[in-house]
């Protein structure tokens, strides 16, 4: 079986680097307000031991991560199942029949409102977080593929009996 | 929709509605440690008293109003529940999503004949659905309509009565059905309880209230030490007091063991799986063939003696369910080895002598041995900052070194799966053994999951997402990973038989 893999959209690194963007400035806030409250902690390291690393660890999640992320994740739909593949470091390819997808759903978070993205997450029985979301898709995209996953489900046919 | 009939519970139910609120006091106990340790500061006792007195009537009633409000309408592809007092619950269940259910005789309902009805359905939310007070043979009558699923139940079964139900049913429809039967006798459950000993659980339920709160350590241990000085004279005499306490302690866990798996028998009708156990409180456990998501097949070491297993079989498992997986998995805890292969027969498990279990590359020993290699020098040096001496320090550390490597290479040794007539099964485990079953065709996704070492090796982990759980083989090499993951895949998304 040869797979197709469909790049997810350019927007998914700007929406990575958003969310790193924020968890850092968010971390940092913590950091100063820390650093800037009259204490008398005396085991607070000099400001620059904390900062420096913090900047590098800001730059590469920035500018290295996202893109290596974009460039990885992918997704296939062959008739009978949906693949996707993510991660950037440890990388995971997952793979679900169609006839096992419980529920379909399209998810926009706030930052993802902004770009136009959108995820769609594939539901299965049983094992919990075990679930395939496919981010970085156009809100249209996305909508396009749930229908016609629905679609794909309905028409087939009738669980049968296991009896022999 | 035609009108339901709503049925109201005997009163006497109230009494499992009682004991339902204290094991939830029991379970949420810690929540109440701000009133416990009230209780036991205060000097005054009467306010113990009410305190506790306060907490009965509360008990009961909310056991009334609990009876009271409960309603159940059994129409006839589902079953409908009404429930709650202030915040009101409607639920309806249908028959066919019902995973497995159970027949509770507990001791305080079964002088009166009736019985409780446990069902497990494969909602999200993991919600067990009891209904107690049924007459046997209601009871019966609607466990076999329900884990038939398609509402076509003969009037034989209909007609059932009395205690032994089951066997009488199993004869009913042994005229047209072939029925198959284990029976264990006392001597196999008390070998049950030997395995399945729950001494540390003992423990540890008896240590709990001992961690908790000053009160034990400020009243009882000087008492204990009051009372026991005598003891302390003498060594032979503390030695003794201990292994007495830990002997009865085993035979109890032998005996709770015991008292659950008592008169335990296995019953296959058709594709119909029950087991009935116990002393006190009778249940009769059941499930479908089809809704079997998972058998697992355990040994420890004690069973590993004795030459006997444990089989266990799961089903649709929902999602964040809570401890208590344990208490409602339909178990057989003792098996030999003929009997497992004629259960193994009977499910269509191909587990035989002569299987080809595929071992994992042994390269998956380098990451253990990395680890195991690392602590031999820790352990050294630790030994050596002790005054220990230099020699007695290194052999220490080879010694540690050597015993963990091998337990690695036997832990290697012992891992296998098999691919076999549409089965799946993963092994592991030196001591104690595992065997983990899976029909392939209900699998419900497949990951091939990397990590930059894997990468670096070019290899990868299998990840089996079950409904009954998740399943990792290890250290497959990529291509072999991504080709059986696409050829399972495609297996899976054309098979179009039920799978739950």
């Amino acid at each position: 079986m040869n797979l197709s893999w469909q790049p997810v959209e350019p927007a998914y690194k700007t929406y990575l680097q958003l969310v790193v963007i924020t968890d850092m400035v968010i971390l940092a806030l913590i950091g100063l307000i820390i650093y800037i409250l009259p204490t008398e902690w005396q085991w607070l390291p000099q400001p620059l031991w904390v900062g420096i690393p913090w900047a590098v660890f800001t730059l590469a999640m920035t500018f290295i991560w996202p893109s290596r992320r974009l460039q990885f994740t992918a997704y296939a739909r062959p008739d009978e199942a949906v693949f996707l593949r993510r991660g950037a470091l440890w990388q995971t390819t997952r793979a679900v029949p169609i006839n096992r997808i419980q529920h379909v759903e399209v998810r926009q978070g706030f930052i993802e409102r902004t770009l136009g993205l959108a995820h769609l997450v594939l539901y299965t029985a049983g094992s919990s977080g075990a679930d395939l979301s496919i981010p970085g898709l156009k809100l249209a995209t996305a909508e396009q593929i749930k229908h016609e996953l629905i679609q794909t489900i309905t028409q087939q046919p009738i669980a049968q009996e296991t009896h022999e | 929709m035609n009108k339901l009939s709503w049925h109201r519970t005997p009163l006497l139910t109230i009494v499992f509605f009682a004991a339902k609120e204290i094991r939830a006091l029991v379970r949420n106990i810690t929540n109440l440690l701000p009133v416990l340790a009230a209780v036991v500061v205060t000097d005054k006792l009467w306010v113990t008293y009410s305190v506790i007195g306060a907490y009965l009537t509360y008990i009961v009633i909310r056991a009334v109003l609990n009876q009271r409000y409960f309603l159940y309408s059994l129409a006839d592809d589902a079953i409908h529940l009404r429930s709650g007092i202030l915040g009101k619950t409607n639920l309806t269940l249908k028959y066919e999503r019902i995973q497995q259910a159970e027949i509770d005789q507990s001791w305080y309902l079964r002088p009166f004949g009736l019985v409780t009805l446990r069902i497990d359905s494969a909602g999200s939310a993991g919600k067990e659905v009891e209904i107690p007070g049924l007459s046997m043979t209601r009871a019966h009558y609607l466990r076999e309509r329900m884990l038939d699923g398609t509402a076509t139940v003969d009037a034989t079964t209909e007609c059932v009565a009395g205690t032994d139900a089951v066997a009488e049913q199993a004869v009913n429809t042994a005229v047209t059905k072939p029925v198959k039967h284990i029976q264990f006798p006392l001597g196999e459950v008390f070998r049950a309880g030997l395995i399945d000993n729950k001494i540390f659980v003992i423990f540890a339920v008896l240590m709990y209230p001992i961690t908790q709160g000053d009160f034990f350590e400020e009243l009882v241990i000087p008492w204990l030490t009051k009372q026991l000085s005598f003891i302390q004279s003498s060594a032979i005499m503390s030695i003794g007091i201990v292994v007495l306490t830990i002997l009865v302690m085993f035979f109890i866990a032998i005996g709770l063991t015991m008292l659950r798996y008592y008169n335990l028998q296995l019953t296959v009708v058709d594709q119909l799986y029950q087991a009935r156990m116990g002393l006190l409180s009778i249940r009769t456990l059941g499930f479908r063939y089809e809704k079997l998501q998972r058998v697992q097949i355990r040994q420890n070491i004690r069973s590993r003696l004795l030459r006997r297993y444990t089989a266990s079989v799961n089903q649709l498992q929902p999602r964040a369910t809570g401890q208590q997986q344990e208490s409602t998995t339909f178990v057989l805890p003792i098996l030999t080895v003929e009997q497992l292969s004629q259960f193994c027969q009977w499910l269509g498990l191909p587990r035989t002598d002569t299987l080809l279990w595929q071992k994992i590359h042994f390269i998956s020993l380098l990451h253990p041995s990395f680890w195991i290699a690392l602590t031999a020098p820790a352990i050294a040096l630790t030994c050596y900052f002790n005054d220990v001496t230099g020699l007695v320090s290194l052999a220490i550390a080879a010694g540690t070194w050597v015993l963990l490597q091998a337990y690695a290479v036997a832990r290697w040794h012992r891992y296998g799966f098999v691919i076999e007539h549409g089965w799946l099964a993963k092994r592991h485990g030196v001591f104690g053994r595992k065997e983990n079953w899976y029909p392939l065709y209900k699998t419900q996704q497949i990951s091939v999951y990397q990590s930059p070492w894997l990468r670096v090796l070019g290899y990868a982990h299998l990840v089996i997402h079950s409904a009954a759980g998740t399943e990792m083989i290890k250290y497959q090499p990529y291509q072999t990973a991504v080709a059986l993951q696409q050829e399972w895949v495609q297996r899976i998304g054309t098979d179009f038989r039920r799978w739950m």
